[in-house]
């Protein structure tokens, strides 16, 4: 058998619903979303905060996921891709990134979408300049990035559309 | 989720040529899509490798008992422990894993299986191996050199391929010779020998290989891994366990990018033996430094062209010789120097050539097919090198290519006829949007290159399946990679039978489920498996309009298929649901099903002017020019990319946004080996272990590019569709070389172009005119 290791309680707030859970304190954050929550569709590549497919927001602002122990996000508030959709309505990033061809084989996508949340949330008409910027911690291999600016762009004119 | 959906249904109407999303954008946009690191089975273990620190060593001792008693840990294989089996596409050089030698630094030589990963960790760590550590040879020279020592003593007693030429430390060679090159070169006006090189780059999916091997009854084994080739992992497997392949169940997981680095066993074959072992399940996901450096990244090649031209500017003779750094094993490399030929004699009428690759084993891991291998390295140095003849002479590069360059009904280098080359039209479209010859501000320069390439042959299978309520069900072996060329399929398949792109759900890549399909390889997918689709949507088709017309009371030939309808033309009220035709086949034989094959007609060649060759011909083949505009700092040798055209013969675009995808990530990867990457290595040892040490582009690095679709149908292409997915990646060095040289007058002649390269280049300029 394994020994039995410590644990550590954490208290959060993911996609608006609290979760308590007991986790071993060297867990990251990304361990506590894929194998104590289930949440899938935050991504693991590097491991160590270089690629960006981990990204999740912490109360708004986006991290990498898995350089951040799980414990520390005790008492704080996670959005992860799962959240971004709102009873069966995909969210203008997501519905953009589908049309405008920003998804190939998709691994980076829901880390490149919480980073464009993110901009967007605090910078409605980013120039492509603030988006390159904005997307620069997160790597995609497959779309050479013109695609995923393209969305970005698409998404922010609508969100300004819609809420102007 | 329908509400959800609205936004994505595409309009009714012909399908061919319109830019559907992807079938799998949704379910990969909201977080659902399942990819290999998200597979998990019930009960399985998980596994860990132990690998070679030294690039040469003897094994002189394992002691797995420290390893055997960490808790958790259930089972501890070596290479002893196996019954030896060799594999290898080519060659059967390759044991799961190492047996006395160890021959890269990163070589498996252990592995365990644990109730944890933080178990299989420790005890993989606490795995003793005594080693004697013996020279390794770093380099091919150094391997050719007489003496080297021999990275495979028994080669003589390995299972090669009959036409595959080895000799020592040589895996595969191949020739293509054709007039008379030395009578060529003398009668030459010019010859030019210039030399170039290239480093080491690696695919960066990001997604690193994972399996997951467990065995089911009754004997089954199935193993669900993030493979581009199912079938070559089940024959592989099925040889390696001495099992018959009916037997294995290899089922390609969702995957997280792969651009051909996830073609030959990666880890399948370690789960595959643990999991025999235990008798449980066994996962295995590789860490990013294990990707580093036991992965099959594209090889380091040296390449020296001689070109004899008139002074008029005709090519007269080639010769070239090149050398790829195969790594320890064959995997692809043995295949290689074939294609690499062709792409050495260049997109060029030249009629005496002399033409020969080679690729040899090394001490380091094993190098392969990093989408269209041997592709960029050779590009690479035929197009600087036009580029570099050009100025020689005082012509203007597009003007000494368009002189040169392969046309209508001309021969290829090795006697295949070309039909419509539509080369002219992609160089002249390339030079147009990036303004070739207009006056340009200081340290600003462009650069032109172009270059050929094939649309993968072997053949696919597929089976279709109409259901009642109006949708349909494709079923193909091989997997989606990412290119979204499934999508391309569907929308071929739907477009025959009048059907929503989205009423068709494709099933692939299963090896007991799904028929046998050559695989997303080569540029393949949509070419091949859009043609088996055709096959069987034209049988299903004829099934549909059979039962119609005994409905509708009409001719078939009156008949016409659309928007889920049967309909009678001329009539269109008199029409019958798709449906209700399923339902009435299921009343009377069980269903509406088909299948369809397709396998790519060969391409003649001439067989006495090449040797070796695995890659003779290159099937319906692609021309394509770039046109790169850079900047470059003079203080610091900085490259950066401003703009970037590419034109190229795409065929049909069945799917123009799906291939301007293919185009801009390829050229970045291109722009990623032309300014950055590289797996650094001190001899034989890697340097680089994760994306931290590997230069990889990012989103502010990205020029402005242009995509020029040139609708050259080809011969045997689903509606004249030509492979799209590796040429885009060919040309970028090239073209970025040549545009550095036209920004500061330097040549590089070594990838990639480091700001320490560029500087030297440009102090060397100096100080020559000096
Ligand atoms: S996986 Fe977290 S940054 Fe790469
Ligand atoms: S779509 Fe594959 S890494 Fe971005």
């Amino acid at each position: 058998m394994l020994p039995r290791t410590r644990r550590v309680r954490v208290a959060l707030d993911v996609n608006g619903r609290r979760h308590v859970l007991q986790i071993p304190p060297h867990h990251t954050l990304l361990d506590l979303l894929r194998a104590h929550l289930g949440l899938l569709g935050t991504k693991e590549s590097c491991g160590e905060g270089v690629c960006g497919a981990c990204t999740v927001l912490l109360d708004g602002r986006p991290i990498n996921a898995c350089v951040m122990l799980g414990a520390s996000a005790h008492g704080r508030s996670v959005t992860t891709v799962e959240g971004l959709s709102q009873d069966g309505t995909l969210h203008p990033l997501q519905l953009a990134f589908v049309e405008c061809g920003a998804i190939q084989c998709g691994y980076c996508t829901p880390g490149m979408l919480l980073s464009a949340k993110a901009l967007l949330d605090v910078c409605p008409a980013p120039s492509d300049e603030q988006i390159r910027q904005s997307l620069s911690g997160n790597l995609c291999r497959c779309t050479g990035f013109v695609k995923i600016i393209d969305a970005v762009r698409l998404a922010a004119r609508r969100l300004a559309a819609g809420s102007g | 989720m329908a509400a959800a959906t609205d936004g994505l249904r595409s309009p009714a109407g012909p399908l061919i040529g319109r830019s559907v999303p992807r079938l799998d954008g949704f379910h990969k946009a909201t977080g659902r899509f399942a990819y290999g690191t998200d597979v998990v089975v019930a009960g399985m273990l998980h596994g860990r490798v132990a690998r070679s620190p030294y690039p040469h060593a003897r094994i002189r001792a394992i002691d797995t008992s420290a390893a055997l008693a960490t808790p958790g840990v259930v089972a501890v294989v070596t290479g002893r422990d196996l019954p030896e089996r060799r594999f290898g596409a080519l060659v059967k050089d390759e044991t799961v894993l190492a047996v006395d030698v160890v021959r890269y630094v990163g070589q498996p030589v252990a592995a365990v299986a644990a109730l944890a990963v933080e178990a299989a960790i420790e005890a993989a760590a606490r795995i003793a191996v005594e080693y004697d550590p013996l020279p390794a040879v770093d380099t091919p020279e150094a391997a050719l050199r007489a003496g080297a020592p021999l990275v495979h003593e028994a080669w003589t007693t390995y299972v090669a391929h009959p036409q595959l030429i080895r000799a020592g430390n040589v895996c595969g060679a191949a020739t293509i010779a054709k007039g008379d090159p030395s009578r060529g070169l003398a009668d030459a006006d010019h010859v030019f020998e210039d030399v170039f090189t290239t480093e080491p780059v690696h695919q960066a999916y990001l997604e690193p290989r994972v399996a997951i091997a467990a065995w089911e009854p009754p004997g089954v084994l199935t193993v669900h891994s993030n493979t581009q080739l199912p079938f070559e992992a089940q024959t592989v497997l099925a040889d390696l366990l001495g099992i018959p392949p009916g037997r294995v169940r290899v089922i390609t997981t969702g995957i997280g990018g792969a651009f051909g680095g996830k073609l030959r066993v990666g880890v399948e074959h370690i789960a595959a033996v643990l999991a025999q072992r235990v008798g449980r399940p066994v996962r295995i996901v590789l860490t990013m430094a294990e990707e580093f450096a036991a992965a099959y990244p594209r090889h380091a090649m040296r390449i020296t062209l001689r070109t004899g031209v008139r002074r008029d500017g005709t090519i007269v003779a080639k010769e070239a010789h090149a050398l790829l750094d195969a790594g320890a094993f064959g995997g692809s490399s043995p295949g290689l120097p074939s294609v690499a030929t062709l792409v050495l004699a260049g997109p060029y009428r030249i009629p005496h050539l002399s033409i020969e690759a080679t690729s040899v084993y090394t001490h380091k891991q094993n190098f392969g097919s990093y989408r269209a291998p041997t592709g960029p390295q050779c590009a690479f140095a035929v197009e600087s090198q036009m580029d570099m003849i050009a100025r020689r002479l005082r012509l203007d590069p597009l003007e000494f290519r368009l002189r040169n360059i392969v046309r209508d009904g001309d021969e290829g280098p090795s006697g295949q006829v070309f039909g419509k080359v539509s080369l002219e039209a992609a160089l002249r479209k390339a030079a147009a949007a990036i303004g070739w010859g207009h006056r340009r501000q200081p340290h600003h320069g462009k650069g032109l290159a172009c270059s050929w390439w094939t649309t993968t042959g072997g053949p696919s299978a597929v089976y279709a399946r109409l259901h009642a309520d109006g949708t349909a069900t494709l079923a193909t072996g091989c997997a989606e990679i990412g290119t979204g060329a499934l999508t391309a399929v569907a929308q071929i398949f739907a477009d025959d039978l009048g059907l929503p792109v989205e009423n068709v759900t494709l099933i692939s890549a299963d090896t007991l489920a799904t028929p046998y399909d050559h695989g997303a390889q080569g540029s393949r997918s949509t070419f091949a498996v859009g043609n088996a689709a055709r096959a069987a949507a034209a049988d299903i088709r004829r099934q549909v309009l059979g039962l119609a017309a005994e409905v509708l009371e009409a001719r078939v030939s009156d008949l016409g298929l659309r928007d889920g309808r049967v309909y009678v033309r001329g009539t269109p009220s008199r029409q019958v649901e798709l449906g209700d035709v399923v339902r009435l086949a299921m009343q009377r034989h069980g269903g509406l099903v088909s299948s369809g094959t397709f396998v790519a007609p060969a391409t003649p060649y001439k067989t006495d002017c090449v040797s070796g060759h695995f890659y003779p011909a290159f099937h319906a083949p692609s021309f394509h020019a770039h046109a790169a505009e850079v900047v470059v700092d003079p203080e610091t040798g900085t490259v950066r990319a401003l703009r970037y055209v590419v034109a190229q013969d795409v065929g049909k675009a069945i799917n123009p946004r799906l291939i301007e995808g293919q185009i801009e990530g390829g050229v970045v990867q291109g722009l990623g080996q032309a300014l950055r990457e590289r797996i650094a290595y001190q001899g034989a040892y890697p340097l680089v272990h994760n994306f931290s040490d590997y230069a990889l582009p990012r989103c502010g690095d990205v020029p402005q590019i242009t995509s020029i679709l040139i609708e050259e149908p080809s011969d045997s292409g689903p509606h004249g569709a030509r492979g799209v997915g590796e040429p885009p990646i060919i040309t970028p060095p090239a073209a970025i070389a040549n545009a550095v040289h036209d920004a500061v007058g330097a040549r590089v002649t070594d990838l990639p172009l480091s700001p320490e390269r560029v500087l030297r280049a440009m102090r060397g300029r100096l100080e020559g005119a000096a």
